[in-house]
């Protein structure tokens, strides 16, 4: 007995409508001829598509943000793996508040960070606004970074390595002889979320902006305030475009939902 | 496969660090965001080729740029800064803006009067005066005062100024000239403008984001200044610029000079200033219709006059707000404007 | 697991250090700063000031009544969506699942864009409007609270949807039919059934929304403008226009503190019915 096939396709329909249908409209907007965002476009043509690529702020702070989301989520692998790796194959002490401490990120607003940071970091130590956002991108990842790993530790069985160790194998050497291999598919997993969440993020970036620096959704917020050509809604498709099929390859290969 | 990854990230690290080597000599400057193409071209490419000298810009309206100037205090990053006067005046009075050595500055003596010491202690110089009216939709409305903002034919489609930008309390204090009441407690003006609050699409934050809004056929009429005029112009709706029974208001934007920067870069902020108040960049500003000319030595062509503030008889028919008393009563407007306005 | 306790802290503490020391430490700071009365000690000098104003009021409010619309808006057609889901064919499921994540992984600010071409005054729902005839002109949709909240809906429904399904694909394959075969209506299905085998997703999912929609910055900037302040637009007008770091203090806390109230109370509505499960 199961409810009517009509009645699930049509809210399966409605739902992917209201979700899925902002882009389309803002992807046909992009294409206009014209020199106004509107929908229906006025004429199609790839001119704003061009535009995009001659601004100069957004190819600076497009390379700012690549920059965030590479290094930042690299340095937050660096620290977060071992992490995981303790989490999952150690019984430590205070485990609770640690874990704690490092999934905080996730409770605390990202535009309180943002103004925690610039205002007890950067303006009493005179640290650069370059160095506070690329701290604060990595510590934003940590939490995506920690959990993604343990899990992809946690289906690791302990006695692979137990069986390494007896063989002869130092604990580093079985990390990195047996543990890694079995667990990159998961930090590979890890990287990509991390990159995704950083490149997109807005919150904490408000208040960590300065003369020449500025990230690409911030970038696209002062674009959009003081110019209502379509060039914002191209960049949008562009990016969009980018991170589905930075995820569609990671699904593809390596079965990227498995881990997250 | 590693190695290429880490090469790319090492590649784009290098990139994304390139740009502040450059130039050995930086100049920071923060300014509104309006127009900035038109400045890129106009004045910061022509002048970072003169000064063999990077420029790296800030951009917000006033009052935001201001804050910031006062939070990094202990740090300043910016070495030049234009904003309004009644925003200097605040910067001043803390004690954070250092004398300008007009005589380093050559256009000083073509200068206006009232563009010469704008806050009466040396500490600012005036690079642009305007005209605040209200531009409005021809074929919707028609605006005779500043009363008519707020017509019921204008339900939802009006917009103004947010009391923190700097067009907001000349708004407010017009509104109440045409109603009668021109206390510069602006309590009258507020009140009413709260009890329309419904009627007014959004209070807008930068006249850019206006620029928008009325394209969009969001907004008929707002309160503008002068120097947004040929945004609204040219933006293929039938566009007027309103002659209100109560006058036009008069605003200045100045430039200043944070305390605590490096030596050189407060000569290299001096060189820039003069640029800008030069004849031949007064000019240009003036002819792409941004800002307009406080050289007096710059004629304008007929034409772009039209689109700007020029002439002395124009200039002496503008109403002036005192910075002083907006900045006195900048805390009160704000807190009625909060309980009366916004709520 | 392993015994060495050393080696195990070892490995963790540099994690816990960055943690702490960029997230914990600044933030305990700056939350600690509405505590410090003006010639030092505790105070609590800021909350009074800030709930005083009446717009601090309204905003408070708001925020806390559009998280809750979109909550339970986000709930409704989640279930009916979830569940609708969970009846089609794995291969479909899997398309369709992508289609709902497809949207978390679109920058939030293009996410939002996109409601400014739709909602504005020729906007495609205001062409709708004026082409049946409902309205001679647009109506205004941009910078009310309706845009704020479909905007909010769209961003964060998605969160709901997937925290259902996954709760549902773990609910015992027959408890539906069975119900239904022994006579139960689908008001009770879903009230006897459904939802108690659901709780958990509900709760995940509920506190995803309601904190990211109270905690949202974009959406009410764009869609709704200084006439619709929320608590973070708030907050950055705040410090923007005034340096104004007492009444940020008192937001951040407010913020903090419904971000860690909403989890607990969910995970404690959560806990006694997964106990018997």
């Amino acid at each position: 007995m199961k409810p009517s096939s009509t009645a699930t396709g049509t809210i399966i329909g409605l739902t992917l409508v209201f979700l899925i249908g902002p882009f389309i409209v803002i992807i046909l907007a992009a294409l206009t001829a014209g020199n106004n965002l509107a929908f229906p476009p006025d004429g199609l043509s790839l001119k704003w598509f061009i535009k995009v690529f001659t601004v100069e702020s957004f190819r600076i702070s497009f390379l700012i943000s690549m920059f965030l989301a590479v290094f930042g989520t690299l340095t937050a692998l660096i620290v977060g793996v071992p992490a995981a790796y303790a989490i999952a194959r150690y019984d430590i002490p205070g485990a609770g508040a640690i874990q704690l401490a490092v999934s905080s990120p996730l409770i605390v607003p990202g535009i309180i960070v943002g103004l925690a940071l610039l205002r007890y970091l950067v303006i009493p130590t005179g640290f650069t606004i370059m160095a506070a956002l690329f701290l604060a991108h990595a510590a934003l990842i940590l939490p995506y970074a920690v959990r993604v790993v343990t899990s992809s530790l946690q289906n690791l069985r302990v006695d692979v390595e137990e069986a390494a160790l007896i063989l002869g194998c130092s604990r580093l050497g079985s990390f990195f002889r047996v543990v890694f291999p079995n667990i990159r598919g998961g930090i590979l997993a890890a990287f990509i979320l991390g990159f995704v969440t950083s490149f997109n993020q807005v919150p904490v970036s408000l208040f960590l902006s300065g003369p020449g620096v500025r990230t690409l959704p911030i970038d696209m917020l002062a674009y959009m305030e003081t110019t209502y050509d379509p060039s914002v809604a191209a960049l949008a498709c562009l990016l969009a475009i980018m991170s589905v099929g930075i995820v569609f390859l990671a699904e593809r290969f390596l079965g990227f939902s498995r881990y997250v | 496969m590693k190695t290429g990854r880490y090469a790319a990230a090492a590649a784009i690290g290098a990139l994304c660090a390139a740009p502040a080597m450059a130039a050995d000599k930086t100049l920071t400057i923060s300014v509104y965001a309006f127009a900035q193409d038109e400045f890129k071209e106009l004045v910061y490419d022509p002048f970072e080729e003169i000064c063999d000298c990077e420029l790296v810009v800030e951009t917000g309206n006033s009052v935001e740029r201001m804050s910031k100037i006062e939070a990094n205090k202990e740090n300043p990053v910016i070495d030049m800064a234009v904003m309004s006067v009644h925003d200097a005046l605040a910067l001043s009075r803390k004690g954070l803006l250092q004398k300008i050595d007009t005589s380093k500055l050559s256009n000083y003596g073509d200068l206006f009067d009232i563009a010469k010491d704008p806050l009466g202690n040396g500490e600012a110089v005036g690079y642009t005066v305007y005209a605040t009216s209200i531009v409005y939709r021809a074929d919707k409305v028609d605006i005779q005062s500043w009363a008519d903002l707020l017509d019921p034919e204008l339900a939802g489609y009006v917009s103004l100024p947010d009391i923190t930008t700097n067009q907001g309390p000349g708004t407010l204090w017009m509104i109440g000239k045409a109603i009668g009441d021109d206390d510069l407690s602006l309590e009258a003006p507020m009140k009413l403008v709260g009890e329309k609050a419904d009627d007014i699409a959004t209070f807008y934050l930068r006249s850019s984001q206006l620029a928008q809004l009325v394209q969009q056929e969001e907004v008929w009429a707002a309160p503008v200044g002068r120097f947004a005029w040929s945004r609204f112009r040219d933006n293929g709706l039938d566009m007027k610029w309103a002659e209100p029974e109560e006058g036009q208001f008069g605003d200045m934007n100045v430039m200043i000079m944070p305390t605590g920067i490096p030596a050189e870069n407060a000569e290299l902020a001096l060189q820039f200033m003069d640029f800008w108040l030069s004849h031949d960049i007064q000019l240009a500003l003036a002819e792409a219709l941004i800002d307009s000319p406080v050289n007096d030595t710059v004629e304008v062509s007929a034409e772009a006059a039209e689109g700007l503030t020029v002439g002395a008889d124009l200039i002496d028919s503008l109403v002036f707000m005192d910075p002083g008393v907006i900045l006195d009563n900048r805390d009160a407007w704000l807190e009625t404007w909060n309980s009366t306005v916004v709520r | 697991m392993f015994e060495n306790k050393n080696t195990g802290l070892l490995l963790v503490l540099p994690a816990a250090v960055f943690a702490s020391v960029l997230f914990l430490l600044p933030v305990g700071i700056l939350l600690s700063e509405a505590f410090t009365g003006s010639e030092g000690g505790f105070s609590l000098g800021a909350y009074v000031e800030f709930f005083s104003s009446e717009l601090n009021n309204t905003v408070f409010w708001r925020s806390l009544r559009l998280g809750l619309w979109v909550m339970l808006t986000s709930a409704v057609i989640g279930y009916a969506a979830a569940f609708s889901i969970v009846q089609l064919s794995p291969k479909s499921r899997g398309r369709v699942f992508a289609l709902i994540i497809l949207p978390l992984m679109i920058s939030p600010v293009a996410r939002t864009y996109a409601w400014l071409v739709i909602l504005g005054r020729t906007g495609l729902v205001n062409q709708v409007i004026v082409g049946l005839g409902l309205s001679e002109e647009g109506l205004q949709l941009l910078f009310t609270e309706t845009a704020v909240f479909i905007g909010l809906l769209q961003l964060f429904l998605p969160l709901m949807i997937i925290a259902l399904i996954s709760s549902m694909e773990n609910m015992p394959r027959d408890v539906v039919p069975a119900a239904r075969v022994l006579g139960a209506n689908w008001f009770s299905v879903f009230f006897r059934v459904i939802l108690p085998l659901t709780r958990e997703g509900l709760v995940v999912g509920g506190t995803l929304v309601f904190a990211g929609s109270m905690t949202a910055y974009i959406t009410p900037a764009i869609l709704g403008g200084s006439k619709v302040l929320m608590l973070e637009t708030l907050l950055y007008q705040r410090v923007t226009v005034a340096n104004d770091y007492a009444a940020a203090s008192v937001i951040a806390m407010i913020l903090v503190v419904m971000s860690i109230v909403t989890n607990l109370l969910l995970k404690r509505l959560a806990k006694p019915r997964n106990r018997r499960a």
